[in-house]
């Protein structure tokens, strides 16, 4: 069959332009998605990767019973394949020269960090560097303050327990150097096998073994799993995902990738669809030949069926081609922005979407309108016969938007997104219905304006069933691109908005009450004022209601609250970005009652009137529940659980002061000067922890634009595909005008108003379905607020006629240099 | 002449035989009648001219007697089957053996060669040994030189030619043609009719040809006359009486 062969062979088709848009429109959205998974899949291990290096590891399994877990769990971790390691943390007296200091050990075993560096520096004025372990057996890195406070030097020994350590280096910042309140004292780091010769830990201390695991995420997946019947209540396994301050961001930057790659999806639906559609229009005729040379209507369908096998092969392999290049070419950026090597890592599961999304798109999309072929009229060739009149593509519609719905909702696994998108394209739909059947009622009735004008104008009526659809295609594609643009930028707002650059980045602790006055001051002279600060007391909460209450609490519930001692705090107003949900903030002059933070409130089952006893120092205190309130824990700021009204239950308990505020680098010199003055004042710096979320959220913020760009660029292919669908049409046209005398100007002027015209409109109704979706987006995801976003409003409509301007310009093209006699026998 | 005659063919019975054969056609409005009670005989290896001016419905006969289309009302019997009976599929199969088609506007498919052209019609009849045959066929409508050449490269005499060589090949019992010389100047329309009536001879094809030109009609065997829908033929007995 060598001639009905050739008539399906790819390579034929390719020479047919409807059938290359099709195949390239395949091709892009093959690519799109593949290198969208891809890089998703990369950028999540990346981020995993980087935000792992929080905890040292990939988990971590924490054990706060002071008992060490069995051996045989270690074991089987390493059976399995995943690096381990371990450290003990507890507080206890060191000893050094200038008297003695309580700190924080840190004891680390020699694997550790599993993830992640260690900053330190050999000598207070050497340079820092990174060190991918911990001190050598015999010897301890301490925080600079701890030099001063004990009049170190590097070299001194510094006694732990009953054991003498050598202090051989500053330690600067540890990865897992997470923000805790309650590791306020300063922090000695030492080997793990020197802590028995300390003897400092004995049965009963409070002593906290963490153990570390790394490895692939399948496996430690598989042992988190073998784990869990064993663990009991007092283990907690944390992973990156869990970690509080960095488990937003992810989440977000995860969701925006899930959400880039839907409309990606819906883009190369859009396309496929109006491309073959075109391609089946054009087919018409041949079928109809074929079936007057004898072919069925089963023939006919095998046919084509088969040449959507050979499409769906082609965009396949072709997208795989485009998208591993652009792919590799992503991760070199990707590394050069992350200053870090990144392993281009083929995930083959992330090639999985890109494959059913060129199934669905040939078959949801391109195969309806190919399969009605079989319909066509073999009386076709003897005579023209009506063509398709809209209406049997009803349902074609239908199982479009049922497949589109189905891979949104596969690829972003979010109803609220599903629903909004689609809600929006409705919408779309039902507006554009309206908004451009006025709009061509309108246009019949323009009269005047110059030739060009009304030229343009007349050209929009007279194609205006292929204008609306043109139009429907644009505002679908500028939707979809506003879409993203818009939630992105809300997106990077928010996440500025969470971190701004004078975010606090140092905390003053243990202020004694009679120095709060001198410290206020001493910081308003150094061009650094406080702006608040807060007592804090320190205490247990011991009853509910008048029963103890680990008995009133459910025994499931694990509240680390309960297990320790609580920062309790008194304050007149309400910190700005608190909020009450339930009951009422002290009145002026109101000393009874107790605030609680909304998440502890929930875990305990308070309700407003539960009386709440803590335990401070020997003293009690009873209150009432006046309010629940949420609180930023990751505003860097101080944060409570339980907060009285001034005069109120904490009058006369024993209180020191905390704040926290900005210091720019340059500000360190008057921070050496404070700790000298107030060498009680424990000086908590974080300003590296700041850097570090700073700089996530700067990775998360690259690769989203990165992937925006590859998204605004398929767009624009779409439009293409979309306006070379018509043009044949539109050449003909142009070769007629030309040869009744039209001038090349005048041609070139009409054509690009008719485009803009199209464009402009395309992009007000597609920016206005945008801000629909955003704002549906929003309540729904995001948890922003809506507002219109002006720059985009304008800028789309104005930018999209002048891209489609150009476009009917480069349509005309062949037009305008051939002569008219030539183009219109090329064109027959 | 006989050897070419297909198998199954009795010779007393005619090639096509059309009873009472009306068409109509729903408008918005109303029903128009296109064809208006045809009766008509076609012997074997006869050549038949159908005239008339534009929308006499000499098209719609023709679609109709080839099973393009069904009537509306009436019997069309093609080759002893009665074709207005036979579902789009089975008339498929039915054309794919025993009629060719030659069109006013050629229909070739621009993307194949001419050779890959008079090929399909006889790769979709599962023919053996196609390309032999199709060479054959051009070499003797003169175009052995331009096989590989696609209809954007030939001229319309040319493409018609193709178009001609296609029609033979599958053999058929009957030739259907609109119009064959239509798009075509007077010399290239004559050399294109002499050289589908001189085929049309050698292969014992029967010939049902529609056409507004007398001249060409004239070449024929019979010629048929059709306005607003109904069929007479001059000199026959009913137009006699008329």
């Amino acid at each position: 069959m060598v001639a009905a062969e050739k008539l399906m062979s790819v390579r034929r088709d390719w020479r047919e332009r409807d059938v290359r848009v099709v195949l390239v429109a395949l091709i892009i959205a093959v690519a799109t998605v593949a290198t969208i998974a891809l890089f998703a899949s990369q950028l999540q291990r990346t981020l995993v990767t980087s935000a792992s290096s929080f905890l040292a590891a990939d988990r971590q399994l924490e054990a706060e019973n002071g008992r060490e877990i069995p051996p045989e769990w270690m074991h089987e971790a390493t059976r399995r394949g995943l690096e381990t390691g371990r450290m003990i943390e507890f507080s206890t007296m060191v000893f050094g020269t200038g008297g003695f200091q309580l700190v924080s050990v840190k004891a680390v075993s020699d694997e550790y960090p599993l993830r992640g560096e260690i900053e330190f520096q050999a000598s207070p004025d050497g340079t820092r560097t990174l060190a991918s372990g911990g001190p050598a057996p015999g010897e301890v890195w301490i925080n600079p303050r701890l030099l001063r406070l004990l009049e170190l030097e590097i070299g001194d020994s510094l006694d732990v327990g009953s054991r003498s350590l050598t202090v051989s280096g500053l330690l600067i910042r540890e990865p897992d150097g997470g923000f805790r309140l309650s590791a306020l004292a300063p922090r000695v780091m030492m080997h793990v096998d020197d802590v028995p010769s300390t003897g400092v830990i004995q049965e009963g201390s409070r002593v906290e073994y963490v153990y570390l695991f790394a490895g692939e995420e399948p496996v430690l997946d598989e042992y988190h799993e073998w784990l869990k019947p064993q663990l009991h209540p007092s283990h907690e396994w944390e992973g990156v995902r869990d970690g509080e301050t960095f488990s937003r961001s992810l989440q977000r930057a995860e969701r925006f990738l899930l959400l880039g790659g839907s409309l990606a999806v819906l883009l190369a639906s859009v396309a496929v669809a109006v491309a073959s559609r075109q391609y089946s229009l054009s087919q018409r005729d041949t079928v109809a030949l074929l079936k007057t040379l004898g072919l069925n209507g089963a023939g006919i369908g095998r046919l084509y069926l088969r040449r959507l096998g050979l499409w769906g092969l082609a965009g396949v392999v072709g997208g795989l081609l485009v998208a591993l290049p652009l792919f590799w070419l992503l991760t070199r950026i990707l590394s050069d922005v992350l200053e870090r090597p990144v392993d281009f890592y083929l995930d083959p599961a992330a090639l999985a979407p890109a494959l059913l999304t060129a199934l669905v798109s040939l078959f949801a999309f391109a195969y309806p309108p190919i399969r009605r072929l079989r319909q066509v009229p073999a009386m076709r060739v003897l005579r023209s016969q009506p063509g398709e009149s809209g209406r049997e593509a009803i349902p074609d519609i239908v199982v479009a938007i049922l497949a589109v719905f189905g891979l949104v909702w596969l690829y972003a696994g979010e109803l609220v997104l599903v629903v909004s998108l689609l809600g929006g394209l409705v919408l779309l739909l039902a507006v554009l219905g309206l908004v451009g059947w006025a709009l061509m009622a309108l246009l019949r009735h323009v009269k005047g304006g110059g030739s060009a004008w009304r030229l343009a104008l007349v050209g929009l009526y007279r194609h205006r069933r292929a204008s609306l659809s043109q139009m429907a295609v644009f505002s679908m594609t500028l939707m979809l691109a506003a879409t993203l643009v818009l939630v992105r930028s809300s997106l990077l707002d928010d996440w500025q908005a969470q971190l701004p650059e004078d975010t606090p980045n140092h905390f003053l602790i243990n202020i004694s009450p009679g120095s709060v006055e001198e410290v206020s001051e001493y910081w308003q002279e150094n061009g650094q004022p406080l702006s608040q600060l807060y007592p804090m007391v320190r205490g247990r909460l011991t009853e509910l209601n008048g029963r103890p209450v680990k008995e009133a609490v459910s025994k499931d519930e694990r509240i680390n609250a309960l297990n320790r001692e609580l920062n309790l705090t008194w304050m007149a107003s309400l910190p700005a970005d608190n909020e009450i949900i339930e009951g009422a903030w002290f009145k002026e002059g109101q000393t009874e009652g107790v605030s609680v933070e909304s998440q502890l409130a929930g875990r305990l089952g308070l309700q407003i009137g539960d009386r709440l006893t803590f335990t401070i120092g020997s003293a009690k205190v009873t209150e009432p529940v006046t309010s629940i309130r949420t609180v930023q824990w990751d505003s860097m700021k101080p944060n409570f659980y339980m907060a009285f009204p001034p005069n109120g239950g904490l009058t006369d308990m024993p209180a020191t002061w905390i704040t926290s505020f900005y210091l720019p680098d340059q500000g360190k010199q008057a921070l050496n000067e404070f700790s000298r003055r107030f060498p009680t004042i424990s000086v908590l710096e974080i300003d590296h922890i700041i850097e570090r979320i700073q700089l996530i959220v700067g990775q998360v913020t690259r690769a989203i634009e990165a992937i925006l760009a590859l998204i605004l660029a398929a767009a624009l292919v779409v439009m293409a595909a979309v306006v070379s669908a018509t043009l044949k049409d539109r050449q003909r046209e142009g070769a007629l005008l030309r040869t009744l005398g039209g001038r090349q100007s005048l041609l070139v002027r009409s054509t690009m108003m008719e485009f803009a015209l199209l464009g402009g409109f395309a992009g007000l109704i597609g920016v206005a379905a945008a801000e629909a979706a955003v704002w549906a987006l929003q309540y729904g995801m995001f948890e922003g607020s809506f507002q219109w976003h002006w720059p985009i409003v304008i800028s789309v409509p104005l930018v999209s006629a002048m891209v489609l301007a150009l476009f009917g310009r480069w349509q005309l093209g062949p037009v305008l240099n051939v002569s008219p006699m030539l183009l219109l026998r090329r064109l027959e | 002449m006989n050897q070419m005659a297909h198998p199954n063919s009795d010779q007393r019975q005619p090639m096509l035989k059309v009873s009472h054969l009306t068409h109509r056609v729903s408008l918005e409005t109303d029903t128009l009648t296109i064809l208006q009670g045809v009766n008509l005989e076609i012997n074997r290896g006869e050549s038949v001219a159908i005239v008339g001016r534009s929308g006499s419905g000499k098209t719609t006969l023709l679609g109709l007697l080839a099973g393009l289309d069904t009537p509306s009302e009436g019997k069309v019997e093609l080759d002893g089957s009665v074709i207005s009976d036979l579902s789009e599929d089975a008339r498929a199969q039915l054309r794919a053996r025993r009629v060719g088609f030659v069109f006013q506007s050629f229909q070739l498919l621009p993307a194949l060669t001419a050779l890959e052209n008079v090929m399909l019609p006889l790769e979709l009849a599962g023919i053996e040994q196609p390309e032999a045959r199709a060479r054959e066929l051009l070499e003797r409508v003169g175009l052995g030189e331009r096989l590989g050449h696609t209809p954007r490269q030939l001229s319309g005499g040319e493409q018609q030619r193709v178009a001609i060589a296609r029609a033979f090949a599958s053999d058929p019992v009957v030739l259907f043609a609109d119009e064959p010389t239509g798009n075509l100047d007077n010399r290239t329309g004559q050399s294109v009719s002499d050289l589908l009536m001189a085929l049309n001879r050698e292969q014992g094809t029967t010939l049902v040809m529609v056409t507004h030109d007398e001249q060409l009609a004239a070449r024929c065997g019979r010629q048929f006359h059709i306005e607003a829908g109904e069929l007479t033929e001059p000199g026959s007995a009913r137009e006699a009486a008329d």
